[in-house]
Parts: C-alpha cells; structure tokens; sequence
C-alpha cells in the first residue's frame, strides 16, 4: 500500500501573465518503509513537491493522498492535525525556538497537541537518547553545533511517532562530516524505526543513503531509479511508465 | 605494473614464499573486491622479476615436506623500489565508453542523448549507493585505509555526476556543432602528370 500517492498534480504560481507552473501534472507512489530522495536543477519544483505532500501549500490541481486520505478534501485544522500527528518534518536550517531547550524544542509538538508537558518531555528524551543527544538535553541552540540541531530537528519530527519524515535539504547547512552523520540517521528513520523517509536534496553522496531517487525537471518527474536491485520488475514498470512520457 | 613494484616492496620488508605474496599483496591492497589478480599472474611476474635480477630464488628445505620457495630482495630491486617511490602517479586514462556512447547518439536518431545522460546518471547513483553502503559497514578505528579508499571512489563518482549536469546543460550546443569526421585519404596511385 503506498503511503504517499500523488496524481495529477500541478501547481502554478503567480496570475495573468506572469505564471510559473512549478509542478505539471506530476504522478507519484511511495511504499511504506521507502527512503526516497527527490533530486533534480534549481528550479525543478522539488521543494513545490514536498510542500505539496506535507499539506504546507496547496495545489492548483491534482490530488495527494496521505495513508489512503485525500488532503484537498480536508479543512485547514484537520489538516493541521493530520501533519502535527502523522508527519515530522526536517528542514535545511533546522528551525529550532532558539530560547528553548534541546528537549524542550523536541517536546513542542506533543505540548502543542495537548500533552501534559512531563509525560511530552519523557518522550523527547527519548527520541533525543536515541540520536547521540543524551548528555545535551537541556543545551540550547546557541550551544549545539549544527549537526547536533539537526539531531534534536529529527528527535523533533520523531516525537509524535509519525508515519512519515519529510526533509528539505536536511544536510544543506552541514560540513561534510555531519552530513554523512545525519543522512545515516534518517536512513536508520526507515530501516530501524520503520518510518517512510521523502528527502529533497541536491547532494550526490546524501541522496546515495537513500533506496530511491526521483528525478525532477522542469517539473516532471524525468526518471525513477531504485538504487538497490536495480532491476526489479518495479523499475523496469516505472522506466517503461517514464519513456512513455 | 603496481603489482610488481608492490611486491619488490613486500619483499623489501622480508624475504617471502612465494604462496604468501599474493595474500600480503591483497591485504596491502585492500582486498579482492579491490583489486583482482590471479595466482598465475603473480608467479609470472615473480619470474620476470628473476630474470631481471631485481629478486633471488631460494630454495629452503623443510624436513619431511617439498622444498619451499623463498624470494628475496636484491639491490638491484631495492633501487628499482626507491625510483619507482620517488616519483608521482597518474592513473592510467581510462577508454570512456561513456563517451563513445554519447558521439554515438548523436549521429543516430534512434538514441535520445538525454534518455542516456539519464541512464548513466542512474548507473552512477547505484555505484555510488553500493559504495557508501561497504564504507558505512568499515570500522573508523580499524580500517580508516579501507574507508579513506572508499572515500575517493566516492569523489569520483561525484566528479562524474557533476560532468554529467554539466553536459546535459551544454547537450544542444554539442548537438548543433560539427560531428567528428575521419580524414579520408586518397587511395591507389597518384595520376600520372606528363
């Protein structure tokens, strides 16, 4: 069952004479337990994409199903709610409250979501313990490194449990050294904690982490390739879908 | 050629059987994955090498079982070894298929160019997948040698991508410039001029 199904979508910005179609009628399948990196130029509408499939903007036509649910069918709380308890988000400056702690940054959704705060802060510990940051819990921003933000950013979206982590250039204010760091991290997101992973990136060596690369151009998908077992009948199915194009 | 001067080098730290070399060669090397060289080759060269005076061949007597053959470092090898130390390396060029492929479909209709910049970027990305993934099962304490060598593939296949977009962006003005035509040359005999 594909727990993210996009079909058709398109997404066109600005009026009159002056539109850009950032996304044409792109169609998309992921698997549950798939870590997917979605890569192509400046301007390709990969970021389009994953705002699209996180619920943060919507799209001018087409559809994006998240679990079997049709978004666009639903009203602005329940999509807010829907992205609070099934999605966990990643982005490329981390986005942390820069006057809260690491545990308290992590513990934010669940607080947000009605949580009593000792029972949301526990389970931030958690998430935290499991990636390095035990000993830095009650460091703030100021005093992390930027691979150990991003660190407490994953704990972050991890929290809620979420069926899905989406990442926006999760490496791109990284030296190299925490990149490889982070990228195993998420790559652990799917093969350790069971989650579905959809990453932007722009980096070679970080998108390799992943099992599957989706190619943007001009805002359609251009190829799909499975990096391990290159040659299943899914790859091939897609390869033909794709020259069809 | 490395096969030979690595193993003038083997020797420089001891003298060997021959049956030890090949396995000290590959662990120099860092494994068969990395370098494939079979037991015949290095026997070959261990009697090339013999001939050329660069080591000796002794044989030792082992009491109750066949003579063992030992190899040793001459001087003549040991200088053989330093020059061969002292001076820098380049890889030798390799044949670009790639490249090839590509002139190709440009003078064939029935290959789109950017179908296979595509098809290589792909073919790139799996590679790149499969070593990333050897280099994250290798231990930092133990075989930093091992990670460091997987960590220059890896710049490769980085540098290759990067030449692919770079291709792909300059495709169209490839496509409108003259394709490469052999010189032919006149055949048979001059005409006569009287």
């Amino acid at each position: 069952m594909s727990i993210i199904e996009v079909k058709d979508l398109t997404k066109v910005y600005g009026e009159k004479s002056a539109t850009v179609t950032a996304l044409k009628s792109v169609n998309l399948s992921v698997e549950k337990g798939q870590f997917v990196a979605v890569m192509g130029p400046s301007g390709c509408g990969k970021s389009t994409l994953l705002h699209l499939i996180g619920g943060l903007d919507r799209p001018t036509s087409g559809s994006v199903f998240i679990d079997g649910k049709d978004i666009s069918t639903l009203k602005d709380d329940d999509l807010t709610e829907l992205r609070r308890r099934k999605m966990g988000f990643v982005f490329q400056f981390f986005n942390l409250l820069p006057v809260l702690s690491a545990v308290e940054n992590a513990a934010l959704p669940m607080i947000l979501d009605g949580v009593k705060p000792e029972a949301a802060r526990a389970q931030a510990a958690k998430w935290l313990e499991l990636n390095q940051m035990g000993d830095r819990l009650t460091h703030r921003p100021d005093q992390l490194s930027g691979g150990e933000q991003q660190r407490v950013a994953i704990a972050r979206a991890l929290v809620s449990e979420p069926i899905m982590l989406l990442a926006d250039e999760p490496t791109g204010n990284l030296d190299s050294r925490s990149s490889d760091e982070i990228a195993s991290i998420l790559r652990r997101v799917v093969t350790k904690w069971g989650r579905t992973v959809l990453m932007v990136t722009h980096d070679p060596r970080i998108a390799a982490y992943a099992d599957r690369i989706v190619f943007l151009k001009d805002g359609q998908v251009v190829d799909d390739t499975l990096l391990e077992g290159g040659n299943s009948d899914n790859s091939r199915m897609v390869k033909e879908k794709v020259e069809q194009l | 050629m490395s096969v030979r001067y690595s193993l003038l080098g083997l020797l420089a730290q001891q003298p060997r059987y021959g049956y030890e070399l090949r396995a000290a060669f590959l662990a120099l090397a860092g494994g068969e994955e990395t370098w494939e060289v079979k037991p015949a080759q290095i026997y070959t060269t261990l009697n090339r090498m013999v001939e050329s005076g660069l080591i000796e061949k002794n044989s030792v007597e082992e009491e109750g079982a066949d003579d063992k053959v030992i190899y040793t470092l001459t001087q003549s090898g040991r200088d053989e070894l330093q020059n061969w130390l002292s001076q820098g390396t380049l890889d030798d060029p390799q044949q670009d298929a790639f490249f090839l492929k590509l002139m190709l479909s440009l003078e064939l209709p029935e290959i789109n160019p950017t179908r296979l910049i595509q098809t290589q970027r792909s073919t790139l990305y799996q590679e790149l997948h499969r070593i990333t993934t050897l280099r994250d099962r290798l231990h930092p304490q133990t075989e930093l040698a091992r990670i460091l060598l997987m960590d220059k593939a890896i710049m490769h296949l980085e540098a290759d991508l990067r030449w692919l977009d770079m291709l792909e962006s300059r495709l169209e003005e490839v496509q409108n410039q003259p394709h490469p035509r052999p010189e032919l040359r006149p055949r048979g005999r001059p005409a006569k001029t009287s």
